[in-house]
């Protein structure tokens, strides 16, 4: 349960940006020259951050859309199934009656 | 800004939403780091700002990790989406196939219809006009009675003769004769046959038993027999011209015709004498009714051919 919520957590935290806005505060509490460094890192990781955004598929779309998408494509598989079904069980020998 | 952006359009793309968050984030941090550099020099105690800004960077914090949540699940099914599109590209592969193929299927049966039907309009109609195998073996038989279809037993290649009439032949008949009587009575001169390329001498001319005076006057009818059998035998140069003339040129036929006229009576089709003195032909012609003045050809019809030769 631990593990799970910490994981979770570090999960969670991992796009976070508090945690180095809280180190940098701290340095300049305690007049640190590792200033200068933590806020490189703030900087490089907003600049990853937004690559990484730029690189996540599927997020071109709003969430209502991508569902709408979804469902699209879940109804045309179902109806090419039906459809694939309703040809392979076509009798092609059927008597035609006089 | 920062709630312009937060509540920011559900239409609008979760890209753009994570964007502008991060883009609030930047901003928050630089500007509460900014106050927190020029408090700490100037030795200003600017809590309140600080809060505010704080507290501000903290909720778009969550929010953009919100999205950010959001945008890995999107991911997820991005990728099911993808799954699902590969299995409808598949699935149109083989409905395309398959409706090939029963284009196909389609195409072939329909032919073997048409024909089946084509065949059934045939059976149909031949039943309509059934003729009895009897009545087509009397036929065979009296065609082959009158046309012999077997090779003599002297015949060798290179003989004239042939199981059908030839040109030749045709001349040497009782109408080709009928203006050029010879002795021998076979015409040599014909202009224009096949068979003169090597214009056969007359006396190998080949002889046929219908060439017989006896067989000529048995296929001739009673009433005219005599009006040109009789005439004496003698090499008539006129009438050779005029043989000459008709098989080179056709345009000098009525000339031919009067000729030939001039040698038959010549009796209306209504009034022709009784069928037992007629050609067998022209008899069958007459009992079957046919009238060469009309263009019908029904006579045939119903015809059983019962009428036997004497």
């Amino acid at each position: 349960m631990d593990h799970l919520s910490s994981s979770q957590k570090k999960g969670k935290e991992e796009f976070s940006f508090l945690p180095l806005v809280h180190d940098i505060i701290k340095c300049m509490d305690k007049d640190s020259q590792d200033v200068h460094q933590v806020l490189n890192e703030l900087k490089n990781k907003f600049q990853e951050t937004r690559k990484l955004i730029s690189s996540m598929p599927g997020i071109g779309v709003s969430p209502e859309q991508q569902q709408q998408q979804l469902q699209n494509l879940r109804e045309q598989v179902r109806t090419k199934n039906e459809l694939l079904q309703k040809y392979k069980s076509l009798c092609m020998f059927e008597i035609p009656k006089e | 800004m920062a709630a312009a952006t937060g509540g920011g359009g559900e239409r609008s793309s979760t890209r753009e939403r994570l964007l502008a968050a991060l883009e609030d984030l930047e901003l928050l941090a630089r500007e509460l780091i900014e106050i927190l550099a020029i408090s700490r020099n100037q030795k200003l105690p600017q809590a309140g700002e600080e809060s505010q800004i704080l507290e501000l960077l903290i909720q778009r914090d969550g929010e953009f990790q919100e999205l950010m949540k959001l945008a890995v699940d999107q991911g997820k099914i991005h990728h099911e989406m993808q799954l699902l599109e590969k299995v409808v590209e598949k699935r149109d592969n083989d409905i395309q196939q398959l409706q090939k193929q029963l284009k196909e299927a389609e195409h072939i049966l329909a032919t073997a219809v048409y024909q089946a039907k084509e065949k059934l309009k045939s059976i149909e109609k031949a039943r309509k006009g059934a003729v009895s195998s009897e009545e087509i073996i009397k036929y065979a038989h009296r065609i082959s009675a009158s046309n012999a279809v077997c090779a003599p037993l002297t015949w060798v290649p290179g003989d004239p003769r042939r199981p059908y009439p030839t040109d030749l032949e045709m001349r040497s008949g009782l109408l080709g004769q009928m203006n050029n009587p010879s002795t021998n009575g076979v015409n040599g001169h014909l202009p224009g046959d096949a068979l003169a390329a090597g214009r056969l001498p007359d006396v190998l001319a080949p002889q046929y038993p219908w060439q017989s005076s006896d067989m000529s006057m048995n296929m001739l009818p009673p009433n005219h027999s005599n009006d040109f059998m009789l005439e004496p035998p003698g090499h008539n140069k006129e009438n050779e011209d005029d043989v000459e003339v008709m098989s080179t040129d056709s345009s000098s036929s009525s000339t031919l015709r009067k000729h030939f006229q001039s040698g038959w009576e010549w009796v209306k089709w209504n009034e022709f004498p009784p069928v037992d003195q007629l050609f067998w032909g022209l008899r069958c012609l007459r009992e079957q009714g046919y009238n060469p003045f009309t263009e019908e050809l029904d006579h045939l019809k119903g015809y059983t051919g019962s009428h036997q030769l004497d």
